[in-house]
């Protein structure tokens, strides 16, 4: 099987995100965490039915994205092409990028275009049914395990509250993943440096058409809970603890 | 283009409870902008009869008794006649293949993680993004397909539509084979955590495998069982059957004590607790909107402090 894994990534939530009306400033970025059981799920797949993985990666030009890492991540797990899409402007419209994409994959001739099933910042859609459609491809999404069968995939997706439903899939096709049906695996630090400094990352651009549509008005905080929370000594946050499970009955 | 469409979510021949939440927006939506509240339901053998709404299309047919790629192309055609100027539909499984599709092949801009919508001359929305994080607030030109969350609507429960009820080959649709429904699966459980009055729930911030026993000594101190986020499964710390949130379980226990997790919308989809406790670092972490109490503390400085004087108390 021919399979391409997409990468993106977004604010890391552990650091600050600094708002500015219709803008924000994160901190700093990490690899979308469901973009990244879409590059294991490939590498499962790869490893079971051979083939081979592309995993390109999408950066924005001006910003501070490092997708080097990811990338030589996914190289270490076991992707043959690592590959930097550079955005030719920034967008937060997930049409555009997936209209873009649709011209980047023709005669691209993958049997399965792998994504993460949502980004944290996916407030203007998901990208693999947005895809699908300019690819004229199938889609499903909330997908956790893939089996290959003869010109097409069997695929469990979550239907929600512990549902699982079996579908058949025609190939080509494009997935969204929501978890790799096994835990990310592991790479040592020094395997990826070692990857980092050999690594042969590819470029290439990725023309964004312009959709106007949907528009951002503005970011924002949500209110503050308005709750007190409780600080200090173990002990005493403790005891404040053991208070609130008396009042409420179960201690 | 007037109209508020809902996509209706059927599972198992069921009518999810989305679905009810949509439909209870709908209407008010309907009402602002003076047109109908339109449901739109695919499926076989479903009474649609009392939906609370104006309007139901109901295409039945054998093929549509379970979701398949004919779904979306019997959707893309009614909302074609429907022309409505919002269609909103669940943010989940079903309904982000099926709105993400209609919203690009219909050229209708899109909105999802929402949990609040609005209109005027166009579309307005809230979407709750960066794991809760952040509040976005978009604006849709003219019309708009809007994913919402679960939970973000009041219901509305019964109506007395006029049910236009349609066949495969009324509406021109021929079956195909992209994507096939095959069968179900239910997997098995060693515990239904949804039964439990106390649940100690653990989320990433628990860091490892090796820590989960003390979370579990600390939910056996207090009468319940442990429950936990979705990444604490997707490592294989706990078993699937111990999620709590859209993929999982919903949950109502008296007390809901959360260890390090950061309340992602996808995770407080499924706390329906009546007292939700959380132990995090970060004071910014959205579970403390939900919470009765919070503490920023680091959870391994406390819980062997609470294990110990839990222990006290109960000697
Ligand atoms: C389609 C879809 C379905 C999903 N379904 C579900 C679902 O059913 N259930 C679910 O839970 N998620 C689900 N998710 C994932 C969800 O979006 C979040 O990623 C997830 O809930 C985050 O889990 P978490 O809070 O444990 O981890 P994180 O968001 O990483 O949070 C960890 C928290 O621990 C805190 N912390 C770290 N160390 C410590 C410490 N020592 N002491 C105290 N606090 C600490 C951090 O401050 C942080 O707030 C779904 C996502 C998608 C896209």
């Amino acid at each position: 099987m021919k399979i391409c894994a997409i990468l993106r990534t977004v604010p890391d939530l552990v650091e600050e995100i600094e708002v500015i009306d219709d803008e924000i400033e994160p901190f700093a970025y990490i690899a979308n965490e469901r973009d990244e059981h879409a590059v294991e799920e490939a590498v499962i797949l790869k490893e079971r039915y051979g083939g081979s993985v592309d995993v390109i990666g999408i950066v924005d030009e001006d910003s501070e994205e490092e997708i080097e890492e990811p990338l030589a991540m996914a190289l270490a797990k076991g992707a043959d092409r690592a590959i930097k899409l550079t955005m030719s402007n920034k967008s937060y419209r997930r049409i555009e990028q997936a209209k873009a994409l649709a011209e980047y994959f023709k005669d691209k001739d993958y049997d399965l275009i792998l994504t993460g099933i949502q980004g944290i910042d996916a407030f203007t859609g998901m990208l693999g049914p947005m895809l699908s459609v300019y690819m004229e491809l199938p889609f499903t999404g909330y997908v956790t395990s893939v089996e290959a069968e003869d010109g097409t995939v069997k695929v469990q997706k979550e239907l929600g509250g512990g549902l699982l439903g079996e579908f058949r899939v025609k190939l080509p096709a494009i997935l969204g993943i929501v978890s790799a049906e096994k835990p990310l695996r592991f790479v040592p630090l020094a395997k990826l440096r070692q990857v980092m400094k050999k690594a042969e990352i590819e470029e290439d651009e990725l023309e964004i058409p312009e959709f106007e549509g949907v528009q951002v008005v503005k970011y924002y905080e949500p209110e503050k809970p308005e709750i007190v929370l409780l600080e200090g000594e173990p002990e005493e946050v403790a005891d404040k603890l053991i208070e609130a499970f008396k009042e409420i009955g179960v201690l | 283009m007037k109209d508020v469409a809902v996509i209706v979510e059927i599972i198992e021949s069921t009518i999810q409870d989305i679905s009810y939440e949509l439909l209870g927006k709908a209407k008010e939506l309907a009402s602002q902008t003076g047109g109908k509240a339109v449901a739109i339901a695919m499926g076989n053998k479903v009474d649609v009869s009392s939906l609370p709404c104006d309007t139901v299309y109901y295409i039945e047919d054998d093929a549509l008794e379970n979701f398949c790629s004919l779904h979306v192309k019997v959707l893309s055609k009614i909302v074609q006649e429907v022309n409505p100027k919002v269609i909103l539909a669940g943010n989940t499984s079903i309904g982000t293949d099926l709105a993400g599709h209609i919203a690009v092949e219909l050229n209708i801009p899109v909105a999802s993680l929402c949990n609040k919508v609005s209109v005027n001359e166009n579309v307005r929305a809230t979407s709750l993004a960066y794991g809760g994080k952040l509040l976005v607030d978009l604006e849709l030109k003219e019309r708009g397909v809007i994913l919402a969350n679960r939970g973000s609507f009041t219901a509305a429960t019964e109506g007395s539509p006029e049910v236009k009820k349609l066949s495969l080959s009324d509406i021109g649709i021929e079956a195909d084979n992209e994507i096939e429904f095959i069968d179900y699966i239910k997997p098995e459980e060693d515990v239904d955590i949804s039964k439990f009055d106390v649940l100690v729930s653990v989320g990433r911030g628990i860091g490892g495998e090796e820590n989960i026993d003390d979370a579990k000594e600390l939910a056996e101190l207090l009468g319940g069982e442990i429950s936990s986020s979705r990444p604490v499964v997707d490592s294989e710390w706990l078993p699937k059957s111990r999620q709590v949130g859209r993929s999982g379980k919903t949950v109502t226990p008296n007390l809901y004590l959360a260890l390090g997790i950061s309340g992602a919308s996808e995770h407080l989809e499924g706390v329906k607790a009546k007292n939700v406790i959380a132990i995090n670092t970060d004071p910014d972490a959205p579970i403390f909107r939900v919470s009765r109490i919070g503490a920023v503390i680091d959870i391994f400085d406390v819980i062997p402090v609470l294990i110990d004087k839990i222990k006290e108390i109960k000697d």
